[in-house]
């Protein structure tokens, strides 16, 4: 009793410290000023940006493929690991749910700040072409979303149950709200039928969805005649990469909600250890799709391609492409490889290393390969031939990041994070009570 | 005194030049320009002859085209002029006058064609006149295969005297969109015989198959310019390769691959019909 009672303290929702609140308001604020220059956007036109007529992708949308592949985490955490039957990911699936639920959410609006004219958007749907790739990926980011919505819901609801009666006398509001959320939840035979089998097909659908999604995203690349994106290796390289930045994402946000919120005892240096090898593991088969999209062409050595790549080992775009290679890639292999290196603080510097570069590279897969068209590019003024984003750029790219961390900072904030129910069944706790 | 004189001269003097230039200027006003006209005359093979009639003026420096101007063509025979009928020229300065056949003028004792070119003049443009003179000739164009190879055989004769021409210029080419093909020598003269021999490749392509040959008498002093057509089935006939009408994935949307109609629509059918069982098994739990 008295161990189950200390589970429900420790991992039921708290009020936000100075520090949260400081945070939040800080999330709130980069928003605010991210809304206000889309909205000098949308009056101005997207000649507030730098994109241009070559460079006609810019951040807002490496921002939404680096979205789209940190949404990948979900998939890896909780498929791939419960098909593997590893036990130990109860603590994390449910921030990498958290994680998903979030990128997914902010790639949809990422996609949205890029068009012109967002009130166009059903023209989209109207107008699909089942052809275009840009169809597909129309059709597969909503999917992925309520999917993840689902995946987060679902295991939530006893725990939903559990916060009722929890807060039934210190917050009678919150228990009212989680009472509604939890659907009438009493742990019935026939809810947990219902639930368990829900949670199997979503566990069996979001992996091959998962993979529709990174590969639709590589595909609107690769389905282009263009210089660094003309590639069959892109689907995997696509896949591998947000492999990288998923996991990188959760141990970082990891590492901090388990600071934040005192959960040395759940998640344990076991956890970081397990999850060192697994972000080792990914970064090791993403440095391979590396090796295999930049050493065949730099083998061939087409005339188009040499230059492509001269740009990015040795031109405009070495420093960044040398930084994420071997800062976000190599290194943090390395330091992977020994158990020091797989100790929390160390696991926290990397990770984030790592989701700063997994930033970066989707820039650099977007950018650089735009700024080389076949034809070469003549009669334009000078700006054009180059491209950094804007200050509106940023400032509205950092507000869908900010956007994104404050959609985790409220989950985190109401919801508990680590599955009370399923962790008190694994200690069996329950049956104790 | 001699002071006085002198300023009356110069007053005189400026006067004189002032009246002068103006009435220079109104002169130079009054003038007509001058038409210039270039004929060329045509004959086709078994079809009409015409003649091409370009009407232009140098007007402040520039070659300008005359437009809209009446033509009068008259077939000049023992000094008196036969009026045979009247052009007027294009926007571009052009007009093309029809004989319908060579036997619809005469010819002197030389056998000569005299026809006159006249303009009779306007408020802008003076009266001018083009002669054309020029000899019936004909090309009799044929088609044979030896050895495998077709050739095409051209002899440029004399209709009148039946004597073929020699060491005349022939050109030998393909009827294309823009620019004619030319097949053959860079120069094909006519040998004693007044006959040129060219052979015709295999694979030339066409869009039925069908070759339009011309044999061409150009722009020659004696004779104008003289062609003969020939059709001759030799093309390689051009495969339509376009897939406008096929489902590809370039069509349009109405036009879209069945597979890629039928393989996605099942995937995302049967994901969300998963995703619409899940969101009902809430409501069950619900329930329940």
């Amino acid at each position: 009793m008295k161990n189950y009672d200390k589970l429900l303290n420790d991992l039921a929702p708290k009020k936000f410290g100075k520090r949260g609140v400081i945070w939040t308001s800080f999330l709130i604020l980069v928003i605010i000023i991210g809304i206000v220059a889309y909205i000098d956007q949308l009056i101005k036109g997207q000649v507030v940006t730098n994109m241009r007529d070559y460079a006609l992708w810019g951040i807002y949308i490496s921002n939404f493929v680096f979205f789209v592949a940190t949404s990948f985490v979900g998939a890896v955490a909780v498929a791939i690991l419960r098909l593997t039957n590893n036990t130990w990911r109860t603590p994390i699936v449910r921030i990498a749910e958290i994680i998903t639920f979030a990128a997914i959410t902010m790639a949809g609006v990422t996609i949205m700040i890029d068009m012109a004219r967002p009130d166009r958007l059903l023209n989209l749907f109207i107008h699909a072409r089942i052809q275009s790739p840009i169809t597909w990926d129309v059709i597969i980011v909503p999917t992925f979303l309520a999917i993840s919505a689902l995946l987060l819901y679902f295991p939530l609801l006893p725990d939903f149950a559990l916060l009722k009666k929890h807060f039934n006398e210190t917050s009678p509001a919150a228990s009212k709200w989680y009472g509604k959320l939890s659907l009438n939840w009493t742990g019935s035979k026939t809810q947990k039928a219902i639930q368990t089998k829900s949670i199997k097909i979503i566990a069996l659908l979001i992996l091959p969805v998962g993979l529709v999604l990174q590969t639709i995203d590589a595909w609107l690349f690769s389905s282009t005649y263009r210089i660094g994106w003309d590639s069959t290796n892109f689907a995997p390289y696509f896949i591998s990469g947000a492999f990288v930045a998923g996991v990188g994402a959760l141990i970082t946000v990891i590492y901090v909600v388990r600071k934040v919120k005192k959960l040395e005892n759940y998640i344990t240096d076991f956890h970081f250890d397990k999850l060192g090898k697994l972000l080792a593991l990914a970064c090791l088969v993403y440095l391979y799709f590396n090796i295999n999209e930049y050493l065949m062409p730099a083998f061939t050595a087409k005339k188009g391609e040499m230059t492509h790549l001269d740009t990015l080992f040795t031109g405009h775009y070495a420093f960044l492409f040398w930084a994420v290679t071997i800062g976000g890639l190599i290194i943090p292999i390395i330091i992977l490889l020994f158990k020091n290196g797989r100790k929390p603080k160390s696991m926290f510097v990397i990770g984030l290393i790592v989701v700063i570069a997994s930033w970066w590279k989707r820039y650099i897969i977007v950018t650089p390969t735009l700024l080389h068209p076949f034809l070469p590019i003549q009669g334009v003024p000078e700006s054009w031939h180059h491209y950094f984003p804007s200050l509106h750029e940023w400032l509205i790219t950092s507000a869908t990041l900010a956007a994104a961390l404050l959609i985790i900072t409220l989950l985190v904030r109401f919801l508990p994070i680590i599955p009370i129910q399923r962790t008190a069944d694994e200690q069996e706790l329950l049956k104790n009570k | 005194m001699k002071k006085h004189l002198k300023f009356r001269f110069i007053f005189l003097a400026l006067i004189y030049a002032v009246t002068f230039s103006t009435s220079f200027q109104l002169k130079a006003q009054d003038e007509k320009n001058t038409v210039r006209l270039k004929t060329q005359y045509v004959k086709i093979m078994g079809g009409e002859s015409y003649i091409d009639i370009k009407a232009s003026s140098r007007i402040n420096k520039q070659n300008t085209d005359v437009s809209n101007i009446d033509l009068h063509i008259y077939n000049e025979l023992n000094g008196e002029q036969i009026k045979l009928g009247k052009a007027t020229t294009n926007m571009h300065g052009k007009t093309r006058f029809s004989l319908k056949s060579i036997h619809e003028i005469a010819a002197d004792s030389s056998n000569t064609y005299n026809l006159l070119v006249e303009f009779t003049g306007n408020e802008l443009f003076e009266e001018t006149s083009n002669t054309i003179v020029f000899k019936n000739i004909n090309i009799e164009a044929n088609l044979y295969v030896e050895d495998s190879i077709n050739y095409i055989s051209a002899t440029l004769i004399d209709p009148t005297t039946e004597i073929p021409i020699a060491d005349a210029y022939l050109d030998i080419q393909i009827k294309r969109m823009f620019k004619p093909l030319k097949i053959g020598e860079e120069f094909n003269v006519t040998d004693e015989n007044g006959t040129v021999i060219v052979s015709i490749d295999e694979g030339i392509p066409s869009i039925d198959g069908n070759l339009t040959i011309e044999v061409v008498l150009n722009e020659s002093e004696e004779y104008g310019t003289v062609k003969a057509i020939v059709n001759a089935p030799l093309g390689s006939p051009v495969v339509n390769e376009s897939t406008f009408d096929q489902r590809t994935m370039w069509s349009p949307r109405n036009k879209t691959p069945l597979f890629l109609l039928i393989f996605p629509n099942i995937l995302i059918f049967g994901i969300w019909g998963l995703i619409i069982y899940l969101i009902t098994n809430l409501f069950k739990i619900t329930k329940s």
